[in-house]
């Protein structure tokens, strides 16, 4: 090769550098090496397995890599598994910040990754965009703000749906107290005491986790409730309605929340006559047609993953987490994805019943609608078509 | 023993010296060195299982229970901002714990393993739901516990679990070889044993079961500072279960096993995760190990030191190179009975073993018992060294009545005794078991009363010392306590002739020697005749003739009742 | 409607599972000599069995059967460990082992079922037998009482009056004696394994779908029916029947009572706590040793 064309290509390819330097500073976001990097600490295995939730959001993310990625950066997406041992799930937080170097945590679920570790986000600066909160710490964290309604939020919200809509006078809550989680149900049903006007008929904060649950049904029976809401997860709601059976009660609604609502339960109980209900932390997924599902259930299908609640979860996460980082303008860092997701404006989504927002409040739980599900011969069926908006405590 | 001890713990202390020194000089990523701290903290608690589950050989099924209480003890005094920053609030954690360790200690005074295992357990489930329903204090005010300034980086505060890991370490190591620590040893292995060393079972137990808590209660104070906040999982059943499975597969009262136990706690999640593979394969491995462990009866510590001693030239101790002159002072005691029995009276339901038996051993004199075999023998030494629950009788030990008297204070007392069968804890070196039985005996008298029963060298292990030493080496333990009366149970028994004259010469030398009357008793009637002033016969429970050996020897009572027995006992 | 009784008869379901996997702990020990960590977890496997079978549409009682068989087969192959490797190991080395056992047992366990998942456990006897306090006591937790007195009374009968029990009584105090006087030891220890390990399995299947069927949870009743053996010492059937019982109804009682609510799994710990010292109050020492 001539010098004259060396010197040449030495000038086009800076004139090129330079251009492609413009343009990325002019608009959207850059990434050193061509990746950005985002975790999830999940919990997959151990006593429960909330992987379908992370798998969502890399599902969505593989999409958006193979159509390009974002700005030319492609999302290299690490799910560590913290098998709800908190000792593993503080390794796999400084795991994915420490070594993997992190960005952000996108579509994490797991027992007790808030409790754990949001010390160590604070700590590290880095904002996670929580796919499923279970632990209050989740709603109660400066650098934690879930995608979803959370159970403290949707006790509120069951609770005001029976006030209003199927008139319960005399409602009954009974709780599964884990860790952490007293203060949280308390004052969800404060807030609601507050929002009504009325008054908890009993409130029961001693449901066993495990063991018969006889002696309380009997309870909530000879208390004369008109409608019990518990936040029983997905085993011991089949297991509470079998116990409700056996003691043929009838005449009291049973409401529960999200971790209730799955096919499973459905077909579980199919035989009962009990009034259930459940609410949603999202769009109901068991709603195929629903067009707010449309685009969810196409890029589930592409990627062949199942089609549940949890992976609504990891999959809204996904896209709002995009949309903040399409909004940067220069390269995305850790303090770049924290400084747009605490400024950003709040983001609607068809899957969800409020406009998410992560913004620097000390405390985050965005998300503040449900829809009510009804169970009907072994199926789920929309109860309240339209989004139940919980109304600002008074 | 405490040159051993001041070597191990120099080691210990040179490694802590590197490791705290590359740690802080930032010679690893922070991340190893969080992953080192969290190696250091699960060490800390396998330390403290080790104490209970490997020396004192009781299942502990609630060792996270117990850092739990020092975990939250440490909110506490965060919330309400206590003096004295974390590491007082650490140690204030460890004491919280004690209380909960002795009362769960409590019912393993008389119950053995299996028992505990069960109480263990059920405490640990029934703590699981209490923690469970309590807030971490400050976790919703969003709270967390401070580390000290100067340790408030990842690798600051590896120092400063460093530090705690090898005080406690050290600690252990000078208590597990104090009398106090051999005595742990001896409940294990044989608590009749022990307590006829003077060894109070329940002192044993409970401060084992103590000082275990107050370690497990640190650990937990150490995790408090470590992530700040904590949950209820952090201290739940399957965490003490799947640390017990780890300390019987390392052997964590072994410094080492605590620290081997506590890479792979740590290690293998990390493990596991770089290679992709399911999180909960590690407890399957850790059931596997700990049942492989157990059915070899060997953890991988011992493995290691096995392997690692062979390496080493073998170093045989010297044999025990002492005067006589250095054997300790004789106790002078008042001339007149030692020993008086006097109507002893043992039923076993409707059998009797002993009946209406009357005996005395004069100071300064060796008595012999002896009788065929079921004649009731032990269960005489039984009864007068307080083993039995009940018997009719008295028993005086220079005219006090040792009646209502437990086994281990009979033997603080001065009524000691020897065992027919080998009960001497393995593990224990041979200077190690003199110093549990004969309290505050200097080094030189140690060897030299070795010597004197011709006994290996203090620093040899008792696990490789041959049975018939052992039981020299057991007249040795009773005899350098220099009590008031020795009970000898059969010591002959196994040795050869020449053995047996030898061991006849030195026990005859006992009274003048340590100024204990002995009573011998003997299938052996050569030993009896040479060594004994007075020989008492007793067959089936009773006392057929009593007398100088030569006139009791001859009579023919006692003549028929040996008839046929005497071969046996020349052949044994 | 007396509230105490009322919750005294719901608690009677617990008690009556307590009771039965109670006396089969006490069964296993005074056969085999081993304190059984792993109990119920050998009856989860073959519930666990009997779900996966009925959840793919094979019918009830075949898979029953099936279950059975696999608790029987899971509790062989415990039992295969313990007679192989720990024959002649002493008894806390032995407990040692199942709750290394357990451990494992229950990682295994989660991974192949799935904790969160409700599975379709088949009611095997729905319906209720009778109301007693305003209570519906179902035919189920009848069952699991008669079942456990049952049990009771087949375990004292065959300890005490048949050759084979005698046999057995003989290889738990001494195995190798009794491999000294015949007792084909191994075959019969299997055989114990098996038998208990049917037994659990059954006891379960009748009262999972009143429990929440997971394998973590079922397989930790293991605490409360070695709480009931401890009142019973281990020897006594009758005591530990009673023992499961009375747990089951105090359990009842307590989740009557707000205060204590919270705190009633600490009962069986506290009544084993109060057993223990009651019973050992005065000082023995251990023969063995």
């Amino acid at each position: 090769m001539h010098w004259k064309s060396r010197i040449i290509a030495a000038v086009l390819a800076g004139i090129g550098l330079a251009a492609m330097a413009g343009a990325a500073s002019a608009a959207g976001p850059t990434c050193k090496d061509g990746a950005i990097k985002v975790g999830a600490v999940s919990t997959v295995t151990g006593p429960a397995d909330f992987s379908e939730v992370p798998k969502a959001t890399q599902a969505a993310f593989d999409a958006v890599n193979a159509a390009g990625g974002i700005n030319g950066c492609k999302i290299d997406y690490t799910i560590a598994d913290d098998k709800a041992d908190p000792a593993v799930a503080a390794q796999a937080a400084r795991d994915l910040i420490d070594n993997k170097e992190a960005v952000a945590l996108v579509g994490s679920a797991s027992l007790l990754d808030c409790a754990v570790n949001s010390a160590t986000y604070s700590r590290k600066k880095i904002l996670s965009v929580q796919g499923l909160g279970v632990d209050a710490a989740c709603f109660s964290s400066p650098n934690v703000a879930p995608v979803n309604v959370g159970p403290y939020t949707l006790s509120t919200a069951m609770a005001y749906y029976a006030t209003s809509e199927l008139k319960t006078k005399k409602l009954c809550a009974f709780f599964i107290i884990i860790g952490g989680t007293q203060e949280a149900y308390k004052k969800a049903i404060e807030n609601w005491e507050k929002i009504s006007g009325q008054k908890i008929h009993l409130l029961d904060l001693t449901l066993p986790f495990q063991g018969d649950l006889t002696p309380y049904v009997i309870k909530a029976r000879d208390a004369g409730c008109d409608a019990v809401l518990t936040n029983q997860v997905e085993p011991q709601v089949v297991q509470l309605i079998k116990t409700v059976d056996a003691q043929k009660i009838t005449g009291i609604n049973w409401l529960f929340l999200a971790p209730g609502y799955t096919e499973q339960v459905a077909k579980a109980l199919a035989d009962t006559k009990q009034p259930i209900y459940v609410g949603t932390e999202w769009e109901p997924y068991t709603e195929k047609n629903s067009a707010a599902n449309a685009q969810w259930i196409a890029d589930m299908q592409k990627a062949n993953r199942p089609l549940t609640a949890f992976s609504q979860g990891g999959y809204l996460a996904a896209e709002l987490f995009l949309k903040v980082v399409a909004s940067i303008d220069g390269e995305v860092t850790r303090e770049s994805v924290a400084k747009a997701l605490h400024d950003m404006e709040p983001l609607t989504n068809p899957l969800a019943g409020s406009p998410y927002v992560f913004g620097k409040a000390k405390t985050h739980s965005p998300m503040q609608a449900t829809k009510v599900m009804k169970l009907e011969a072994g199926a789920w069926k929309v109860e309240t078509p339209d989004w139940v908006v919980l109304p600002q405590a008074k | 023993m405490k040159r051993a001890s001041l070597r191990a713990s120099l080691i210990l202390i040179v490694v802590a010296l590197v490791a705290g020194g590359v740690a802080y000089a930032g010679l690893l990523p922070s991340y190893w060195v969080f992953l080192a701290t969290s190696v250091l903290i699960t060490g800390v608690a396998l330390q403290s299982l080790g104490l209970v589950a490997g020396r004192t050989g009781m299942i502990a099924l609630c060792q996270m229970s117990f850092a739990g209480v020092g975990a939250w003890t440490v909110g506490y005094l965060n919330l309400a901002e206590a003096p004295g920053g974390l590491a007082t609030w650490i140690l204030i954690g460890g004491f919280a714990a004690v209380p909960f360790g002795v009362a769960i200690g409590l019912p393993a005074l008389r119950l053995r393993g299996i028992n505990l295992a069960i109480v263990t357990l059920s405490f640990a489930t029934a703590f699981d739901t209490i923690l469970a329903t309590m807030t971490y204090p400050g976790q919703t005010d969003f709270l967390q516990v401070p580390r000290p300034e100067l340790f408030d980086s990842d690798e600051g505060y590896f120092v400063f679990v460093l530090l705690f890991y090898v005080a406690i370490a050290v600690s252990l190591e000078f208590i597990s070889r104090s009398r106090l620590g051999a005595s742990w040893l001896a409940v294990r292995h044989s608590e009749r044993a022990a307590a006829a060393h003077g060894v109070s079972i329940a002192t044993a137990k409970l401060s084992a079961f103590a000082l275990s808590a107050f370690v497990a209660g640190i650990s937990g104070g150490l995790l408090a500072g470590y992530l700040g906040t904590l949950v209820a999982e952090n201290f739940s059943m399957m965490q003490s279960l799947s640390l017990y499975a780890v300390s019987v597969m390392t052997g964590a009262h072994f410094a080492e096993g605590a620290i081997i136990g506590g890479l792979l706690v740590v290690m293998f999640p990390e493990i596991l995760r770089r290679l992709d593979w399911p999180q909960d394969i590690g407890n399957v491995l850790f059931a596997i190990g700990a049942t492989q462990a157990l059915s070899t009866g060997e953890t991988m510590s011992e493995t290691f030191r096995r392997q690692f001693r062979k390496l080493l030239p073998a170093r045989a101790p010297k044999a025990a190179a002492a005067s006589a002159s250095q054997l300790p002072a004789p106790i002078e005691r008042a001339a007149g009975p030692a020993l008086s029995i006097e109507g002893l009276t043992v039923r076993y339901g409707s059998v009797v073993a002993l009946n209406n038996v009357s005996l005395s051993v004069a100071s300064g004199t060796v008595a012999g018992l002896i009788g065929p075999n079921g004649a009731g023998k032990s269960t005489f030494i039984d009864a007068v060294a307080g083993f039995l629950s009940s018997y009719q009788g008295s028993v005086r030990l220079g005219g006090k009545p040792l009646e209502g008297v437990p086994a281990h204070l009979r033997a603080r007392e001065g009524v000691r005794r020897s065992w027919q069968t080998n009960r001497i804890a393995p593990e224990l070196t041979v200077g190690g078991y003199l110093a549990l039985a004969a309290k505050g005996l200097s080094a030189s008298e140690t060897k030299a009363v070795l010597d004197w029963l011709d006994c290996p060298h203090p620093d040899t292990l008792v696990a490789s010392v041959d049975a018939g030493t052992r039981r020299l080496l057991d007249v040795a333990g009773v005899v350098a306590a220099r009590p008031a009366v020795v009970l000898l149970d059969e010591p002959a028994a196994g040795q050869s002739h020449e053995e047996t004259l030898r061991l006849g010469q030195r026990i005859a030398e006992i009274p003048k020697l340590f100024g204990s009357a002995v009573l011998l008793v003997e299938h052996d009637m050569d030993l009896v005749r040479a060594v004994c002033s007075e020989v008492t016969v007793l067959d089936f429970g009773q006392v057929i003739a009593s007398g100088p050996p030569a006139k009791v020897l001859s009579e023919r009572a006692v003549k028929k009742a040996y008839l046929g027995i005497e071969e046996e006992s020349v052949a044994a | 409607m007396n509230p105490l009784l009322t919750s005294a008869v719901a608690g009677l379901t617990a008690g009556g599972t307590y009771a039965l996997l109670g006396v089969c702990a006490v069964f296993t020990y005074r056969l085999v000599a081993v304190v059984n960590f792993t109990g119920a977890a050998i009856g989860t496997a073959g519930t666990f069995v009997l779900i996966a079978l009925f959840e793919v549409g094979f019918p009830i009682w075949p898979s029953v059967l099936a279950g059975i068989a696999a608790g029987t087969a899971t509790g062989v192959a415990i039992g295969y460990i313990m007679t192989r490797w720990f024959g002649e190991a002493s008894a806390s080395t032995k407990a040692a082992v199942t709750v290394a056992l357990l451990v494992g047992l229950i990682a295994v366990g989660l991974r192949l079922t799935g904790g969160q998942h409700p599975h379709n456990m088949p009611e095997l006897f729905p319906g209720s037998a009778f109301r007693l306090a305003g209570v519906e006591v179902t035919i189920a937790s009848v069952l699991t009482i008669g079942l456990a007195v049952l049990f009771t009374i087949l375990s004292d009968l065959f300890l005490n009056r048949t050759k084979v029990g005698l046999n057995l009584r003989a290889l738990a105090d001494r195995p190798m004696a009794a491999e000294l006087l015949g007792v084909r030891v191994q075959l019969l220890s299997l055989l114990v394994w098996g038998m208990t390990g049917a037994f659990t399995t059954f006891a379960l299947m009748i009262i999972a779908p009143q429990r929440s069927p997971n394998f973590m949870t079922l397989s930790l009743l293991v605490v409360p029916a070695l709480a009931a053996a401890l009142i019973g010492v281990f020897r006594s059937f009758w005591r530990t029947l009673a023992g499961g019982i009375a747990l089951g109804i105090v359990e009842g009682l307590a989740s009557s009572i707000d205060s204590v609510s919270q705190y009633r799994s600490a009962i069986p710990f506290l009544v084993v706590l109060a057993v223990l010292l009651w019973s050992q109050r005065e000082a023995r020492w251990d023969e063995a040793r």
